[in-house]
């Protein structure tokens, strides 16, 4: 028996997003729509660059101000929090993201202006955050680039699993800056074309997007249970997976118990990346060949540190509703022989795979079924 | 109460050793092409990580409340052109992956982590809690310069790198983490552990001097470090 296995399934009493599109509700309705949440911006903001197509909460903008413009679109999310004594004893919050406030150290650079300075750390942003929305101390902080939700999800499931707490919130945010959108610019990653995962075509192309989102984990309460984690970590380069997929492979084998006997579909990673698409699709094709992929950075962008938890919410929403959202901006030919375009019916589905990937060839894997 | 036994640990105290200096100390524990971009981070945890030799199915749990400082520093200063080296070497948690892709060795399960005052607690709870036969657990800073000057930096260069088993055999030390049932301040402040028992560098201090200790380090979390 393995590390992971030996817990019992936690599950999930509640869960939701925040996206370029809105809320949850607002994101799958998007999503089934076939609708994209992109628009072209200056990589840097005011001070111009190449424009890219990104992802930006409704309403938000894109410069940065002293007093962080996402708040507000965190506390329109945590509104929708059971409330409780958060960060207390038996509460505790595990926070994900990629950026925190980083993007206020470019501001700071920018505009010498020091009450940038206030964010400009991790622990320094969460443990502010903390304060703004109620918070108690009792916060742990993973930051794995593009996985970081999937840790936090794993790491509160243990919590769960030994006692240590009675339930959970897993908390992950990440709004755009041209400190990061700079960076993936710089790296060759964004271009000025809209992104179509899994599509067989001559140029790939990524979006970013903001995005926040919670899920409150419990030992016995809500209508999902997460049977199965997994993580991998290649090891074989900051920027690009072995061409052979072996970090794929080994992520997906860990979860083949755990998965066998199900109807599942799969949410994938999806980016845009072509050789990247390729080796997801169609390694998830071979290890599940009657499941239908899906990716949805089509639509929202990839909201970096936390796609997996605000993918999962807007997987829960269309399990719940009935229906699944297709890759969106996506068209035939795929990379693999799964991609669905459309949306199709979730009735016939037990379970959901949701993947995600990071840099460092970081590979997630996380199995959610009806409790 | 959590617990494991201490085995293989190691750590790096450079002083206010230059990051130049660190690379032509260490030079010869990675490839030639991999040191050249390593962080001081990276490579003193790369060294401490390396006289360890981690294994695929060990989980490890890395610490740091900075992370890559310097290129942080040197990828803000490449602005209006942003720097795509210095971009994805300020990423957390570059430091431990440029030593495990200097290495070319996959891990399971590795736990970046970031934090302040209550990072050591929060870390050895993760750590403790992976169920592993063994776990690594490593962390470090680098110190920085205009970052620094502004707070936004570690004062002190250090790294280790430690395992965590249920084995007593061979055992250097043994640690527990007691979870309190008390309530938690709103504070944000821990209300009793003091300023020379909180964060990592305190933590590396009782590590790299085998010093004993039992106390808070985080609200409700109480640390007892013994040596063998």
């Amino acid at each position: 028996m393995d590390a992971l296995s030996r817990h019992t399934s936690p599950r999930i009493s509640a869960c939701e997003c925040v996206t370029a599109f809105g809320d949850t509700r607002a994101t799958l309705n998007g999503l089934l729509d076939g609708a994209r949440a992109l628009a072209p911006t200056a990589v840097l903001g005011r001070d111009g660059g190449d424009m890219v197509p990104i992802g930006l909460a409704p309403g938000r903008s894109y410069e940065e101000t002293s007093r962080p413009n996402w708040l507000p679109y965190l506390r329109a999310l945590i509104a929708r929090l059971p409330s409780g004594d958060w960060g207390t004893g038996r509460r505790p919050i595990v926070v994900t993201s990629s950026n925190f406030g980083v993007g206020a150290l470019h501001a700071f650079r920018r505009s010498g202006d020091r009450s940038f300075l206030a964010l400009g750390t991790p622990f320094a942003c969460v443990a502010w955050l903390a304060g703004e929305l109620g918070w108690g101390q009792n916060v742990t902080i993973f930051s794995h680039a593009c996985v970081s939700a999937h840790l936090g999800l794993l790491h509160g499931s243990r919590l769960l699993a030994a006692g240590l707490a009675d339930s959970v919130l897993v908390f992950s945010f990440d709004f755009l800056s041209p400190f990061v959108v700079g960076g993936f610019h710089a790296l060759k990653i964004l271009n000025a074309d809209l992104p179509a995962p899994y599509q067989d075509r001559a140029t790939g192309s990524v979006a970013l997007g903001d995005g926040a989102a919670f899920a409150v984990l419990t030992r016995d309460r809500g209508e999902f249970e997460i049977p199965a984690q997994r993580l991998h970590n290649e090891m074989f380069h900051f920027t690009s997976n072995r061409v052979d997929g072996a970090g794929f492979t080994a992520c997906l084998a860990s979860m083949a118990e755990a998965t066998s006997g199900r109807k599942l579909w799969v949410k994938g990673h999806g980016t845009g990346t072509l050789e990247a698409g390729r080796l997801e699709s169609t390694l998830l094709a071979t290890a599940y060949p009657d499941a239908p992929l899906v990716g949805w950075k089509g639509g929202i962008g990839h909201t970096l540190g936390s796609c997996g938890l605000v993918e999962l919410a807007i997987a829960l929403e269309g399990m719940r509703r009935g229906r699944v959202p297709g890759t969106v901006g996506s068209a035939p030919p795929a990379f693999g022989p799964t991609v669905a375009f459309e949306p199709f019916d979730a009735a016939p589905f037990d379970s959901v795979l949701c993947t995600s990937n990071a840099f460092g060839g970081a590979h997630a894997a996380l199995l959610v079924a009806h409790a | 109460m959590l617990e494991a036994y201490i085995h293989s640990l190691y750590t790096e105290d450079p002083g206010r050793e230059t990051p130049a200096e660190t690379r032509e100390r260490l030079k010869d524990l990675f490839p030639r092409n991999a040191s050249r971009r390593m962080t001081q981070l990276g490579q003193l945890v790369g060294a401490v990580l390396g006289r360890i030799g981690p294994g695929e199915n060990e989980p490890i749990v890395y610490a740091t409340a900075y992370g890559e400082t310097r290129a942080l520093e040197s990828y803000l200063e490449s602005f209006p052109a942003p720097s795509p080296t210095l971009f994805q070497t300020s990423i957390h948690p570059s430091g431990v992956q440029q030593a495990l892709i200097a290495r070319q060795q996959p891990i399971r399960e590795l736990f970046p982590m970031t934090g302040s005052d209550c990072l050591t607690a929060r870390a050895l709870e993760v750590a403790l809690l992976t169920g592993a036969s063994k776990t690594l657990f490593c962390g470090g800073e680098e110190r920085g310069t205009w970052m620094l000057d502004n707070g936004a930096a570690s004062e002190r260069t250090f790294a280790f790198a430690l395992v965590l088993s249920a084995d007593p055999t061979g055992a250097a030390g043994h640690l527990a983490l007691t979870a309190g049932e008390a309530a938690f301040s709103r504070s944000h402040e821990p209300p009793t552990a003091t300023a020379a028992t909180r964060g990592l560098s305190p933590f590396f201090d009782l590590l790299h001097m085998r010093q004993a200790f039992s106390g808070l380090i985080a609200p409700e979390r109480t640390l007892t470090l013994a040596w063998l």
